[in-house]
């Protein structure tokens, strides 16, 4: 487990050891603690948009001590198959997921990387850029991703965020179906079903998503 | 009561008295659990002393923040900016790097927020640095100029200003010189400046 000031140190560690400026998005636990949904996380979720940065950011973890594990018992076995399964890196008890441009089926939309919820500069010679994802996106990609707990994760965030915008989401699921996604609409139909026996959700968003399903 | 279902309750503003009126309390139950509450991270307090103390219960922890871009430029510029993300840095961070990341935002207001920073720019070497590295001098020369026509600014040393500049650069992207006061300056930096001299004249209020 890592703790968020842990997280926070990490980063700052990494940040000395890149010899470039990184960009890369955060989702999943490390988002969540980010937002002060949670104080811990299994593993460290980051996605990235530009091939040289990912490869630079591993090797600042390489030089750390990090070394690449197997995703196997975490990830559904069919999952693994996919082509943008992420590279793991693992370290005692702390764990990278690292993604590159795809989070499995699901892409880097542009609104996930305009609308961002937050961004934090680990500067030091060069800067370590981390750009947190919106709740909307956190809990879109953690019903994408389907761990353990990723169900729980997402009934965290919706009940404690006031402000959960559905429409948001249910639109941003729309626009990655149509953009060649064709799991994200079942994967997120089957969140909101088990979550709406938990908190209230109006009709009118499953509705929206079995028009644009067909 | 299970800790969620509490933070629930008390969600939102509170002093001593609405808070304890809220769980069902007395005044010293509900303030010996704000204390709690606050050392977990869920309460900021406001006040105290003379003034009433405020409580602001949040479900989410609260984090403690570093300053970021919209931090500096609101602490230094009287037009005031609502940050649409969160931006915290975590290093050093002051007005020369505020300024290069206000102008890479290429967001009107926050460009022309960031305009009063040149008054509190003390490391030009560290600028010129920072700005050459995103390619941006031109653009941070532009902007000074424009800034140096209606505020008080620190002085930029000459050296820095020897340059000839061939590509065409837009503070916003496709948005020309209208201005004729600002022709000038387009001239000298070739960089378009967007704004009118009204815009800036908000600024400086």
């Amino acid at each position: 487990m890592i703790l968020y000031e842990e997280q926070m140190e990490l980063f700052a560690l990494i940040g000395k050891n890149i010899s470039r400026d990184i960009e890369c998005y955060a989702f999943g636990g490390t988002a969540m603690m980010f937002y002060g949904y949670k104080d811990e996380t299994k593993d460290i979720d980051l996605v990235f948009d530009e091939e040289a940065a990912k490869r630079e950011f591993i090797k600042a973890l390489e030089r750390l001590g990090y070394e690449k594990t197997s995703a196997l018992n975490i990830y559904a076995p069919e999952k693994l198959k996919d082509k943008h399964a992420p590279a793991m890196y693992r370290r005692e008890d702390s764990r990278f997921d690292i993604f590159s441009r795809k989070i499995f089926k699901t892409i880097l939309s542009p609104k996930m990387k305009e609308d961002v919820y937050a961004v934090h500069d680990f500067k030091h010679k060069h800067n370590l850029r981390l750009k947190v994802l919106r709740k909307e996106h956190i809990v879109m990609l953690k019903a994408v991703t389907e761990r353990k707990n990723d169900f729980d994760d997402i009934r965290t965030i919706a009940e404690k965020e006031k402000s959960f915008d559905w429409q948001y989401l249910t639109d941003e699921a729309i626009w990655h179906y149509r953009h060649g996604d064709k799991w994200v609409l079942l994967d997120v139909e089957k969140m909101m079903r088990e979550l709406k026996q938990h908190i209230f959700i109006e009709k009118k968003y499953l509705k929206q998503l079995y028009d644009a399903h067909g | 009561m299970e800790r969620f279902e509490l933070l629930r309750k008390l969600e939102g503003m509170h002093t001593a008295e609405t808070a304890a009126e809220a769980l069902s309390l007395g005044r010293q139950s509900a303030l010996n659990l704000l204390s709690k509450l606050k050392k977990e991270g869920y309460v900021k307090t406001k006040g105290g002393g003379k003034q009433k103390r405020l409580y602001r219960v949040s479900a989410k922890k609260q984090r403690t923040r570093n300053r970021g871009m919209f931090d500096v430029i609101n602490k230094y510029s009287p037009m005031k900016l609502a940050p649409w993300y969160d931006h915290q840095v975590h290093g050093n961070y002051g007005p020369e790097e505020a300024l290069i990341d206000a102008l890479e935002t290429q967001s009107f207001r926050v460009i022309l927020a960031s305009m009063k920073l040149f008054n509190h720019i003390t490391d030009w070497p560290k600028l010129y640095r920072l700005s050459r590295e995103k390619g941006c001098w031109q653009k941070v020369g532009a902007l000074y100029d424009v800034a140096r026509l209606y505020f008080k600014v620190r002085k930029m040393p000459a050296r820095y200003r020897q340059h000839k500049f061939l590509r065409e650069k837009f503070l916003i992207k496709k948005y020309p010189t209208e201005e004729p006061v600002f022709y000038a300056i387009e001239k000298m930096w070739n960089v378009s400046i967007p704004f009118k001299e009204g815009d800036i004249r908000k600024a400086a209020s």
